[in-house]
């Protein structure tokens, strides 16, 4: 498999940038209001944060951001009992013990997660396979969805792939009464999508399937913008939607790990 | 009839003094500009275009009659019905032989926005902007159904550019709507939205 990225290499900080965040938040608490108000301010945005993760652990049902917000309730709880030894010079044995047993625990777990890619969105895997057989470029950009053929699965068989999709954070499904919408996500977007501050999913990168198979794309700018050179635009197109169309196939055949194969196959760095 | 003429009757009908000169035309053998503005307190000049529209039309007659003074015209009635009959279908475009065979795409760059139907696989609108500058403007283009759909299978701009007939296959659409694609199509022409390939 060819190793020649399509895609520019991401410079795209906003994953890390929203974690990182909350020191400089702790650091004024702190200077300002004093080290357990910090440590508090602290708590209360590692469970928010733990709330986002469950958030999309039930809306992907991908078991480990179920883990990742475990792993951060738990972290938030550390810190709050930690405002308790504040001002005392001595820290109780227990929360010793509970804190390296959880940090090593949730450290081993999270770091087998990242390495395997099971936190990964795939958006950048996706974008680089539609990319993949596109050689010839001019541009002819435009916004309108292009209709790129027929499946000819059930709206059940569709419903089940977009299911599988949402689970290995291959794309978001959105459900209409006429349609599943699936959008892939690239790291660091996965915090305005999910949270509805990056707009409407419709001006999204997305493949539509309608309940009689038909199967359409539309790529954002932002995204096509993203490709090094100006690919052909309908034949991107067409490619994104037949990446989709192959996935679709094996999945309905069983071979749903072959998905997964293929994208690790890329050898994406695990937080682009 | 056509719309020009229809205009024209609708224009005299609309009038609010047009059923007391008819009234006079009626039950007046013959009579004159300046005796129709005497008799209704209008001004001779307004009297003298509705007679002169109509007589124009057809529905009055015209005498020149010369008398001491310099010569001046006497109306008579010709016609007791004015019926306004127009046949719609005059406007109805008729398709070009070889109008279905342009093949077309979309222009690169155009830079006009589609708006594309939640629930189903169709375009709503087009919007395009025109003008430089201040003057610049936006324009909205609502599309009935079928010209929504025919714009959703319309060729992307670069890719290999389909026929009218094709396109309107390919969106599942009855050939009998061509003409309401056809006016789509040379509207989006005329903004440069889409590529007539010859």
């Amino acid at each position: 498999m060819s190793l020649v990225r399509k895609l520019k290499p991401d410079r795209n900080i906003t994953g890390a940038l929203i974690p990182l965040s909350m020191l400089p938040i702790f650091g004024v608490t702190s200077l300002v209001f004093g080290f357990s108000a910090g440590l508090i301010i602290l708590a209360v945005m590692v469970w928010a944060y733990a709330l986002f993760y469950l958030y999309v652990f039930l809306r992907t049902r991908n078991w480990p951001h179920l883990f990742v917000s475990v792993w951060a309730a738990f972290l938030g709880y550390m810190l709050y009992i930690l405002t308790m030894y504040v001002g005392t010079n001595e820290i109780a044995p227990e929360f010793g013990i509970a804190y390296f047993s959880g940090l090593l625990f949730f450290g081993f777990g999270l770091v087998y997660l990242v390495v395997t890619r099971k936190l990964k969105w795939r958006g950048r895997e996706i974008f680089e396979l539609a990319g993949e057989p596109v050689e010839d470029t001019g541009n002819g950009y435009t916004d309108r969805p292009r209709p790129v053929g027929k499946v000819a699965y059930s709206p059940e068989q569709i419903r089940s792939f977009a299911r599988f999709a949402a689970r290995h954070l291959i794309a978001l499904p959105y459900y209409t009464s006429k349609n599943i919408t699936l959008v892939p996500i690239k790291m660091g977007d996965e915090f305005g999508r999910l949270l509805g501050l990056i707009g409407d999913y419709r001006d999204a990168t997305w493949v539509n399937f309608d309940i009689d198979g038909e199967v359409s794309v539309h790529i954002a700018q932002k995204d096509y913008l993203e490709y090094r050179q100006a690919l052909a635009f309908d034949q991107l197109c067409a490619s994104l939607g037949q990446v989709f169309i192959d996935f679709c196939e094996l999945h309905n055949k069983g071979e749903g790990v072959r998905i997964i194969d293929r994208m690790d196959d890329l050898k994406i760095a695990v937080f682009s | 009839m056509d719309f020009i003429t229809a205009a024209i009757y609708g224009s005299l009908l609309s009038k609010g003094y047009a059923e007391d000169i008819f009234a006079l035309l009626v039950n007046y053998q013959a009579i004159s500009a300046s005796e129709v503005a005497a008799r209704l307190n209008l001004h001779i000049k307004t009297a003298q275009d509705f007679l002169e529209t109509l007589a124009q039309l057809g529905v009055l007659a015209k005498e020149e009659v010369l008398e001491k003074k310099r010569p001046y015209y006497r109306y008579s009635l010709q016609q007791k019905r004015i019926a306004i009959d127009i046949d719609l279908m005059q406007v109805k475009y008729k398709p070009a032989q070889d109008s279905l065979t342009w093949r077309i795409r979309e222009k690169e760059n155009a830079g006009a926005r589609f708006a594309v139907a939640r629930s189903d696989d169709y375009i709503t609108s087009v919007t395009i902007w025109t003008g430089q500058g201040r003057e610049r403007e936006e324009r909205k283009i609502k599309l009935t159904t079928p010209q929504g759909k025919f714009l959703y299978y319309l060729p992307f701009p670069k890719a290999m550019p389909l026929s009218i007939a094709d396109i309107i296959q390919k969106a599942g659409l009855d050939e009998t709507l061509a003409p309401e694609i056809l006016d789509l199509v040379q509207m989006l022409e005329k903004y440069a939205v889409i590529d007539k390939i010859i």
